[in-house]
């Protein structure tokens, strides 16, 4: 059962298999990056057009500080999201765990529960829901977009019951808002936050078994059964994960605002979607993955800074992000199309 | 008399030889036909150009003496020719009455439709074959056999003419023993209500039990028809396999006996029926048996991809049911039929679609070592002769022989003690085949206990110690050593009782 790990490795051999054996065509644009981190590139070009567009606004160090600071909590949602899209489950709930947590911090200051205890039983809150939709998704075999969607208008109302419908603020502690508002480096913390989390979730996702076979169920979830995966399990693990992380942006946007109410977390959802998908047609082409999806994060927020700061509406950050989700994914079909037809 | 149905000068082909050609044949109203032949010998060509499937290079029909327009479904149903397809078409969630709306209508819709009516006449149409069941149960709670007498009644519905030629696609493929004698029992009812009924079967007891001729057709030409009386099953089968049945001693390889390594005992499932074998060490054991025998659970079920009862064993220990991933530590590897669905990951690198199984080997200190993983990968790449030789092209990228060498590459990395194949050639071409049947004589070499389902029966013979035949969910027979022939092995999945014969 073992495999012989004597096997030298022979890297030099197997590059020159590779190099032989790769497709030619596409040579100069992958040298370049272009297939796989055209993201950075558009990136790079939209920071440059709006520099030389509207120089005094968007060419400050604040700039940089309020986009960095303004996304890292929908990356650490979108990446949160990652986990349950790689094995092929939809988590629409997350934004509504978000917004619980979020709520049940500040109610527990507000209450003079201690912000400490408001922080555990808020991740405890968010590991619930990731073990309801489990349950729902791979036990009664609902569909995880139908079953999250319900799970998501459930936790709305958790919201609203928490809040009593409106915006709570008061007994909030100095020193939980410091989690949220402080700097390093002049970053704000949730950056850091946001980077840690990023490691890890990288790791788990390239460097573990858990990586592999959660990318193997979403790929093909019969064949991954069939390879001994335990499906089920995996799927189980990939919504506590989102679950879990969604809570924890709670918690860091909580202590952002140093205030909650009900309506909190709706806006985080379609941004994380657009990003993650968008992202998958990053860095590691027709899946999704976290780098990718960082990129993806900061090229749709920089699109839409730019924009308002050239005095484009408000409306224009819903705008982007839908248009955002329906291009990368009709790019990821469109690439996934090219792929079966060589 | 008017024949119900006359087929005259029928060729067709695609692309290349001929799958039918020049077959004429006459029935004649109220007679059982049987349609027979081996995969490929043109039947379901045949009867695709009758249902307007396909359009025939030549060659004419007429039904009741009138001519049919032919690559038109609607003008041969105009005429009274009538189909039921092995799948039957019906829509399990609907009850009788709905299914026999479909396609035909509710016969008293005016404004609104009339259930007392509806049922009423579905009722007396079931009764006509003989059949009694509650008619508002949804087509999936009714037996096999009441499905297909549902399919029936629906096809023998009057329309623009009435029925005069029924032509039934496999109808006993999926039925246990006593409802196919219900199933005859209709057939004739139908018959004797001067309907000319045409089934195309790979049973050779109901052609006997059934039939009052037969029709052979072998690569696309009718071989004989005549009728099924004075007609012996050796005679038939001979006919449809074109050899006169020789017990030629081959050259196999000697079973080695060694210890018993898997176990079956008493499997069963929707279609196996008290399934018990062994398998030593070292052997390769073959699994044949035609579409519905059981033949394509077996794998899965010892492997736990569907349910089972009964038991399975590796070196004594118990194999729990569908748990794969248990079945795997124990020592079990599966390399399943149909590649696409059960096997492959298309989109992930030939690296990911080995190492998907234990990556836990090249996970040490908390890091999948991706080195010693590609290192791996291209030993097996290099072992199995894999093109192109580059973990870290797509898998879609390949051709099914590579890609099935690729599936097969994922568990000989782990040296199982069990290698469970289910067509393990299935849609590639003929260099990857004797690759792939080379690594399955090493691996048993090597002391893995091997079984083989396939249809494939030339693999069977070239690989197998010994072959299982299966026939409506039961072990049928058995052959080893000299027995072992591609047209035995066929004969013996069809119905000859190779034992007796013997």
């Amino acid at each position: 059962m073992t495999v012989d790990k004597q096997t030298t490795t022979e890297p030099d051999v197997e590059r020159e298999a590779g190099s032989h054996a790769a497709p030619s065509r596409r040579k100069l644009a992958s040298v370049l990056g272009l297939d796989r981190f055209s993201g950075l590139y558009v990136w790079a070009a939209l920071i440059l057009i709006f520099s030389l567009w509207v120089p005094s606004l968007f060419d400050t160090a604040t700039n940089v500080r309020i986009i960095a600071g303004s996304q890292a909590i929908t990356a650490i949602v979108a990446m949160g999201l990652i986990v349950p899209v790689a094995c092929g489950a939809f988590d629409l709930s997350i934004a509504g765990t978000l917004g619980v947590s979020t709520c049940v911090v500040i109610w527990f200051q507000a209450n003079h529960h201690g912000w400490f205890l408001g922080i555990i039983v808020a991740l405890l809150i968010g590991l619930l829901v990731g073990a309801v939709n489990s349950l729902i998704v791979v036990r009664l075999h609902v569909d995880s977009f139908i079953g999250t969607l319900g799970m998501s208008s459930i936790l709305l109302a958790g919201t609203e019951w928490i809040t009593g419908g409106s915006q709570i603020a008061n007994g909030v502690s100095p020193t939980f808002t410091k989690i949220g508002q402080n700097q390093l480096f002049g970053l704000p913390l949730p950056v850091f936050y946001m980077i840690a989390l990023a490691i890890v979730l990288w790791w788990l996702l390239e460097y573990t078994p858990a990586g592999r076979y959660l990318y193997g169920i979403g790929g093909n979830p019969q064949a991954a059964r069939l390879a001994g995966i335990r499906t089920g399990r995996i799927t189980t693990s990939a919504f506590l994960l989102s679950g879990l992380v969604a809570a924890f942006a709670g918690v860091i946007l909580a202590s952002q605002l140093g205030s909650a109410s009900p309506d909190v977390g709706g806006p985080y959802l379609l941004p994380a979607f657009s990003a993650v998908f968008l992202g998958a047609t990053q860095v590691f082409p027709g899946r999704v993955n976290v780098p990718g999806t960082l990129i993806a994060i900061f090229l749709l927020a920089t699109g839409v800074k730019g924009l308002q700061l050239a005095g484009a509406p408000s409306y224009i950050n819903d705008l982007f992000n839908g248009a955002a989700l329906i291009i990368a994914v009709a790019l990821a079909a469109r690439a996934h199309a090219a792929r079966r037809k060589a | 008399m008017t024949p119900a149905l006359t087929v005259t000068n029928m060729s067709k082909s695609f692309a290349g030889p001929r799958v039918l050609d020049s077959v004429s044949l006459s029935i004649e109203p109220g007679e059982i036909r049987a349609l027979v032949g081996e995969n490929g010998s043109g039947k379901s060509t045949l009867i695709k150009i009758l249902a307007g499937f396909h359009l025939p290079d030549e060659g004419s029909a007429e039904i009741a003496g009138q001519s049919l327009h032919l690559g038109d479904g609607a003008a041969s149903e105009a005429l009274g020719l009538r189909f039921v397809h092995q799948d039957l078409g019906l829509v399990n969630s609907l009850d009788a009455v709905d299914n026999m709306a479909l396609g035909v209508g509710y016969s008293s819709f005016r404004g609104g439709i009339r259930w007392r009516q509806e049922r009423k006449r579905v009722r007396a149409a079931l009764a006509e074959l003989g059949y009694h069941f509650d008619i508002r149960q949804t087509v999936d709670r009714l037996a096999m056999s009441e499905r297909t007498a549902l399919a029936v009644a629906r096809a023998l519905t009057p329309r623009q003419a009435p029925a005069k030629v029924l032509i039934l696609d496999e109808p006993t493929a999926n039925l246990p023993n006593a409802e196919a004698e219900r199933l005859y029992a209709l057939a004739r009812r139908v018959a004797d209500s001067g309907v000319a009924v045409v089934f195309v079967s790979h049973h050779f007891d109901e052609v006997f039990e059934l039939a009052q001729s037969v029709t052979v057709l072998r690569d696309g030409k009718q071989v004989i028809t005549r009728p099924v009386a004075g007609l012996t099953e050796d005679q038939l089968i001979e006919l449809v396999i074109g050899r006169k049945l020789e017990e030629v001693e081959h050259d196999v390889k000697a079973a080695e006996r060694k210890a018993v390594v898997l176990e079956a005992n008493g499997l069963g499932s929707d279609v196996l029926n008290d399934v018990s074998f062994v398998v030593h060490a070292g052997e390769i054991v073959g699994v044949a048996g035609i579409t519905g025998s059981g033949r394509d659970e077996v794998a899965r079920a010892l492997f736990g991809g569907v349910d089972r009862t009964g038991e399975a064993k590796i070196n004594g220990a118990v194999v729990p049911k569908l748990r794969p991933d248990l079945a795997m530590g124990m020592g079990m590897g599966l390399v399943p039929a149909e590649r696409h669905a059960n096997a492959a990951f298309m989109a992930s690198t030939l690296r990911e679609n080995i190492t998907v199984v234990r990556p836990g080997l090249h996970f040490r200190g908390g890091i999948l070592r991706k080195s010693a993983e590609r290192s791996d990968v291209a030993k097996w790449l290099e072992r199995l002769d894999v093109r192109p030789r580059n973990g870290e092209f797509a898998m879609s990228d390949l051709s099914g022989g590579n890609q099935q060498k690729v599936v097969l590459a994922r568990w000989l990395r782990l040296e199982p003690k069990v290698l469970v194949l289910d067509e393990p050639t299935q849609g590639v071409d003929v260099g990857a085949k004797s690759d792939i049947h080379k690594l399955v004589d090493e691996a048993a070499a090597q002391g893995t206990a091997v079984l083989v389902a396939s249809t494939d029966h030339e693999e069977l013979v070239r690989l197998c110690h010994r072959v299982l035949v299966l026939r409506r969910g039961r072990i049928a027979d058995e052959m080893s050593g000299g027995r072992m022939d591609h047209d035995l092995i066929t004969a013996a999945t069809i119905g000859r009782d190779q034992t007796e014969a013997a």
